[in-house]
């Protein structure tokens, strides 16, 4: 069914749909239709009140039959209350300003309860985190935040109401995001100190007045009137609105992904989690039935489903052959899963091209021996199996009588594989299992952003490669560094292969062209090294990581 | 490790002691997977009740589309003898529009196929798009099925080894010139029985989906051989015609002759199936008017496919007798005493626990309660009695339903609405002779012509009539003694067949004066005397004669000798359906025959993947139902919030790009509010739980890598 997701749009769209039909059915149109003035006097004659007039009759009627037949239906029963509302998951925000995640950080200190919390102690807090945030990069100079200091000391001795106060402090927040648009792309070395002024204005006060001040920006904000406009102005301009921070400015990043596993979750939720789980196992017969009944089945929620899955295999699949896919793993094909079918498990010596053809003998293969295969497959929405040729084999394979597939999801947009033809051949019914227990195999293929930047997966295979080089290809893969660093520019193009050969002769660790190439083969087949083709024939040598990566690495070879 | 974690595979196989030889296990599949449920009495009822209405979809697939069909084939047919009159190296081919449901297009091939063979020709070939990606695949599928076609047909009554005999042809030798060879070979043989038995039909179902370049290289290859071998196409076309046009340019479409057909539209078909197999009192199942609407309400707003409706209904069924023996009762009448008598003490006890039992108990006095709640026994009988006036009810119900499908369908408005479905949903949920679109349907039909009021009481004769039939094994009276006196029970037999041979009385008589009675009796004394009054009166007092005329208009209709028969007629119809279309659920024991768990069902049904994550993300308690997570608003954050949640609704309230940085810091802020910002950014627990959440937000889609600035993710959600 289409739709994966339900909305409860249903409202305004039945409601475009109206006005579209009103536009259609509005007498207006008709009769401008009518009243066409003839250019001509003879067409005129003929087109003279009198005899206009049944012909106009004769229109109005149609109109009255027209609307009876297109008064729109508007389902009934497909949205109920305990829908999510489509608002809370689709709506955009106003603008979202470097303040937003401030302000929500903020409320949730001061909100929490803690028994350690003195009323005293919270705005120093806050104080503290703001500072961090707003010391950034640059040090605003004094004269300048004497300015401002003056300037608010002012207007809050001018409008002693507290209303005012926050009715104009509100007015901040849309002028600061238009500044923030401003200073993101300044470069941080050529800021001036205007800019820095403008920065420092709208977080000021927000600092100052603390709380109550900050509830009422934040009602003001949830009272902004969304119009599509907002979207497109929103996404129109090309900047980026945010920080200049990187996670350079942590001087610890060292995630290692192995340590992963043991992050402390809450006892209470410990508890909870497993007694979430416990429910779905109470599912597992019935699962069975509707699986015999050559439904399939779709599991979806947030957390992992592997353990739901491996325990109803364990208890309940036993006696069936069974295929195990995991859709996230990065080099899975859909050819791996059919010769899996046809030549591991059916016997067969080859896997029929032709997408018609497994189907039918996969069919037969398993009627004629009678038997029932268990296809569970963990993300079927796996980045391998999003493509339209991997889902229609899939469903065309789930189609089979024989075969009984069980598929988890967990991408939000993953309902969007299937086309009407394919949910018509999966016949799938959707479970809910949201078990909250963490993604640790799914996500352990991923180079994880934040690991990613640590790079430590990069350095250490560089490494292991370089290990294994001999001492001139050793020699010859640090020139191409140590050029690489030198020449530090927007666009590098490379080292010319010319340049390496003569830097190598010198250095004697080649001695001829022949001998040099026969060397960067290797770095080639590793991908350490990418060769570049100019316009005018050279050949430019590139080594395609991140020159921080290469620095350290140099660093640990000398060091 | 487990088993099924590998960094160089991702399928895994466990072949649970299944090897392929064996033979022993070509019976033993399907009863290991059986007998699981085999022996409940739910299971049994539910398979009975499933194979009765797929066999009734089977007739009424047959019914519909053999119309149709029947057309195609008799346009394959007379090409078949009129093909010396052809012109050279053209190809006949019917164009089957088919409407935008593909799902359902399936059986609809199916059977055109079946009837193309039994009739026409054995050599049918079928070439789906996605067997097809080139000329040369197309080719060799249509010739194989064709040279094969003959056998696959032998392959599903005989056993294989008659099969294996005959030499089978690779797919790779599959040309049109073997197609030919093969073809002259065995002309001369048959040539003289019949030339029709020797027709080539090549379908392609779907027309769309097909690659244009090979559709036009196989019609010029066909269109070259025609002369040689009678080759017919058809078509499946699921937008318009001009869909052919577009994708032929003129020197391939020259050599087709085209002759389009059109087939019903898919809501027609579902009316049709509704109202033939599901609205009817034959299938002891019924879909209470909720999930009914939620069933029509998926086909019509999302998936517009027949096929996927019967699934969903069959779901629903599925449903509705999973795991509980009383379902059992849903069962035809007759085996109704049987079941009764199986029927376990607990299972009685749980009838006793439904709820639409109260009311019925409430009406009885103190000594039949008792022995309802202490004689298992008596409260069989009692059980007995309701269900068969349940049968009655459901039995009258549906009749009537019908009726008034009769009388209101052509009214002005349409306030019930046009097909017995529609008038369905609205009688299922409230009393219909209450709501005031009733009442107006009633006040519309007091001005119905005699001509259009005596066909709609014919048509509605015509259903009774139908329906009397229908039943003519007359309910089975109890044949187990009366050993109670379970006459104290209160049960006004007013409805079932008596109820509806009194109708059929009443609308033959209603008929009949309808038709004799004399519209024309308009001048009378009382008429005459309103006029001289008139007469008498000011004319310049314009709110008498205002009144003057009402009053006129209605001494009118009284004189009427129809109109006084019409209105006694509506009266009498008002009556039928406020006694005939009670809705259900103020029955004793409604709960084993209708479905109405619509909230469950429809989660399965449709899904919400989306809102799901939602849900978990922003508000974990609802899954949770931890104590440590309540928030006071949809928005708010506190520290005990699961990592991911937090990560959640902190990257919600960032722009476009999330800086990780300031991401990072702010969750630590959350969840070490007390500790200096210095060492909180710092300590690699934090830093371990943000990574893992980030990752898992990237896995859910909510988030990607940008190469846009240092350290930055897009926001893939708004």
């Amino acid at each position: 069914m289409a739709s994966g997701f339900r909305l409860r749009f249903g409202e305004s769209q039945t409601k475009v749909v109206d006005d579209a039909d009103e536009i259609l059915d509005s007498p207006s149109r008709r009769t401008t239709r009518i009243r066409t003035k003839p250019k001509k006097y003879g067409d005129f004659l003929d087109h003279t009140p009198t005899k206009r007039r049944p012909y106009k009759e004769i229109s109005s009627s149609e109109e009255d039959e027209v609307t009876d037949e297109t008064g729109v239906q508007k389902p009934t029963a497909l949205f109920s209350e305990d829908d999510v509302e489509g608002q809370d998951m689709f709506k955009f925000k106003s603008r979202h300003t470097k303040l937003d995640l401030q302000n929500k950080v903020k409320a949730a200190i001061s909100s929490s309860p803690k028994p350690t919390d003195s009323p005293m102690k919270t705005p120093r807090k806050l104080a503290a985190f703001n500072s961090s945030l707003t010391k950034v990069s640059q040090a605003t100079p004094k004269q300048v935040k004497d300015i401002i200091k003056k300037r608010i000391i002012n207007e809050v001795a001018s409008d002693s109401g507290e209303s005012d106060f926050s009715g104009s402090s509100s007015d901040f927040v849309p002028e600061g995001s238009d500044h923030d648009e401003t200073d993101s792309q300044s470069s941080p070395a050529a800021s001036s100190d205007e800019e820095e002024e403008e920065e420092q204005k709208p977080k000021k006060p927000v600092s100052k007045t603390g709380k109550n001040k900050e509830t009422k920006t934040k009602v003001k904000d949830s009272e902004y009137f969304v119009t599509p406009d907002n979207y497109f102005m929103m996404h129109s301009s090309k900047k980026i609105a945010t920080s200049d921070h990187t996670l350079a400015r942590l001087k610890n990043l060292n995630v290692n992904e192995n340590d992963l596993d043991d992050i402390e979750i809450s006892v209470e939720h410990k508890k909870s989690i497993n007694e979430l789980n416990q429910t779905y196992t109470q599912l597992f017969n019935k699962w069975l039935y509707i699986l015999s009944e050559n439904f399939n089945i779709i599991l979806y929620g947030v957390g992992s489903k592997r353990s739901v899955l491996q325990q109803f295999q364990k208890q309940k699949l036993n006696d069936f052959p069974c295929i195990v896919v995991n859709g996230f793993f990065p080099s899975l094909t859909i050819k791996n899963i059919l010769e899996t079918i046809v030549i591991d498990l059916l016997e067969n010596s080859h896997v029929p091209s032709n997408v018609g053809d497994v189907v039918n003998l996969i069919d037969t293969q398993l009627t004629e021996n009678g038997i029932d295969l268990f296809l569970i497959i963990h993300n079927i929405d796996g980045t391998m199996l999003r493509n339209a040729k991997a889902q229609s084999m899939l469903a065309s394979i789930s189609q089979i009588k024989n075969v009984h597939t069980i598929a988890t999801i967990d991408h939000i947009n993953a309902p969007l594989l299937w086309d009407h033809t394919k949910l018509s051949r999966f016949k799938f019914t959707w479970w809910d299992v949201t078990t909250f227990v963490p993604y640790s195999e799914e996500t352990s293929y991923e180079n994880s952003l934040m690991t990613h930047r640590s790079g430590a997966l990069q350095l250490s295979s560089l490494k292991s490669v370089y290990q294994s080089l001999t001492s001139n290809a050793k020699g010859i893969f640090k020139i191409i560094i140590e050029y690489q660093l030198e020449n530090q520019k927007q666009h590098y193009q490379g080292l010319p292969f010319k340049d390496l050969y003569s830097k190598c002769r010198e250095q004697f660790l080649v001695s001829s062209d022949l001998a040099l190439r026969a060397q960067l083969t290797e770095f080639l087949d590793h991908k350490l090294v990418k060769m570049k083709r100019t316009y005018d024939g050279s050949e430019n040598l590139v080594i395609p990581i991140d020159n921080v990566l290469m620095q350290q690495f140099l660093d640990q070879q000398t060091s | 490790m487990e088993s099924t974690v590998s960094v160089s595979k991702g399928v895994f196989l466990f072949t649970n002691g299944f090897k392929k030889g064996k033979t022993n296990k070509k019976k033993s599949g399907k009863v290991l997977f059986e007998k699981i449920f085999l022996k409940e009495l739910w299971y049994e009822t539910y398979k009975q009740n499933w194979n009765y209405i797929e066999n009734e979809l089977q007739e009424l697939h047959q019914k519909t589309y053999s119309l149709l069909l029947n057309d195609i084939v008799n346009y394959i047919k007379n090409h078949g003898i009129s093909e010396s009159s052809t012109l050279e190296g053209i190809i006949p081919s019917a164009t089957l529009l088919t409407g935008v449901s593909q799902p359902d297009h399936v059986s609809q091939f199916a059977s055109l196929i079946d009837i193309i063979r039994n009739e026409v020709t054995p050599h049918v070939a079928l070439v789906n798009s996605q067997d097809a990606p080139t000329v040369k695949h197309l080719v060799e599928n249509a010739v194989w099925q064709l040279i094969h076609g003959k056998q696959i047909l032998d392959y599903d009554e005989e056993s294989e080894d008659i099969i294996t005999q005959t030499k089978k042809l690779k797919k790779n030798q599959c040309t049109m010139k073997t197609l030919k060879n093969w073809y002259l070979s065995k002309s001369p043989m048959k040539k003289k029985s019949t030339t029709t038995k020797r027709m080539l039909v090549i379908i392609i179902p779907d027309f769309e989906s097909f690659n244009c370049n090979v559709l036009q290289d196989f019609v010029m290859i066909v269109s070259s051989y025609v002369s040689t071998m009678p080759i017919v196409f058809v078509f499946g076309v699921a937008t318009s015609v001009s869909a052919l046009h577009k994708s032929f340019p003129y020197h391939v479409s020259s050599k087709l002759l085209i002759k389009v057909f059109h087939s019903h539209a898919s809501p027609v078909y579902m009316n049709q199936v509704l109202e033939d197999i599901f609205l009817t009192h034959t299938s002891p199942f019924h879909l209470s008017g909720k999930a009914f609407e939620l069933l029509t309400d998926v086909f019509l707003f999302y998936d517009f496919s027949v096929t996927g409706l019967i699934q969903s209904i069959k779901y629903c069924m599925m449903d509705h007798f999973y795991g509980d023996n009383l379902k059992s009762l849903c069962c035809d009448r007759d085996k109704l005493e049987e079941v009764i008598m199986e029927l376990s003490a607990d299972d009685l006890e749980n009838l006793r626990q439904l709820m639409s039992f109260r009311p019925f108990l409430e009406q009885q006095d103190c000594v039949t309660k008792i022995s309802l709640f202490n004689d298992d026994n008596f409260f069989r009988e009692a059980l007995y009695k309701k269900m068969n006036r349940l049968h009655d009810y459901l039995y009258s119900f549906y009749m009537c339903l019908r009726l008034l499908c009769v009388f209101v369908k052509d009214l002005p408005k349409n306030m019930l609405g046009k097909s017995v479905r529609e008038i369905y949903t609205k009688c299922a949920l409230e009393c219909v002779a209450n709501t005031s679109a009733f009442k107006d349907c009633m006040q519309l039909l007091k001005f119905q012509s005699q001509m259009k009021l005596v066909e709609s009481i014919k048509s509605a004769l015509k259903i009774v009539n139908s329906h009397l039939q229908a039943v003519s094994p007359v309910r089975p009276l109890r044949s187990s003694p009366t050993k109670n006196n379970i006459n104290n029970i209160f049960i006004n037999d007013d409805l079932g067949e008596n109820f509806v041979k009194s109708l059929r009385v009443h609308l033959l008589t209603f008929l009949r004066q309808i038709e004799q009675a004399n519209t024309d009796t308009t001048v009378s004394t009382h008429d005459s005397q309103e006029t001289e009054n008139a007469d008498e009166n000011v004319p310049g007092n314009r709110y008498k004669l205002k009144e003057k005329l009402l009053k006129a208009t209605r001494v009118d209709r009284v004189q009427s000798e129809f109109e006084m028969v019409r209105s006694r007629f509506v009266s009498y119809l008002e009556d039928v359906f406020s006694a005939g279309l009670q809705p259900a659920h103020a029955h004793t024991f409604h709960e084993l025959l209708l479905f109405g768990d619509v909230s469950r069902v429809r989660r399965h049904v449709v899904g919400a993947p989306r809102g799901a994550v939602h849900t978990a993300l922003s508000n974990p308690v609802h899954y949770l139902q931890c104590s440590c997570c309540h928030l006071p608003s949809s928005d708010s954050v506190i520290d005990t919030l699961p990592d991911v949640c937090l990560a959640y609704k902190l990257h919600r309230e960032c722009g476009k790009h999330i800086n990780l940085y300031d991401w990072l810091q702010a969750f630590a802020a959350v969840l070490r509010p007390e500790e200096d910002d210095e060492q909180r950014h710092q300590d690699p627990n934090i830093q371990l739980r943000f990574t893992r959440a980030v990752a898992e937000l990237q896995f859910l889609g909510f988030i990607k890598s940008s190469k846009r600035k240092t350290d930055h993710v897009m926001r893939l959600t708004w």
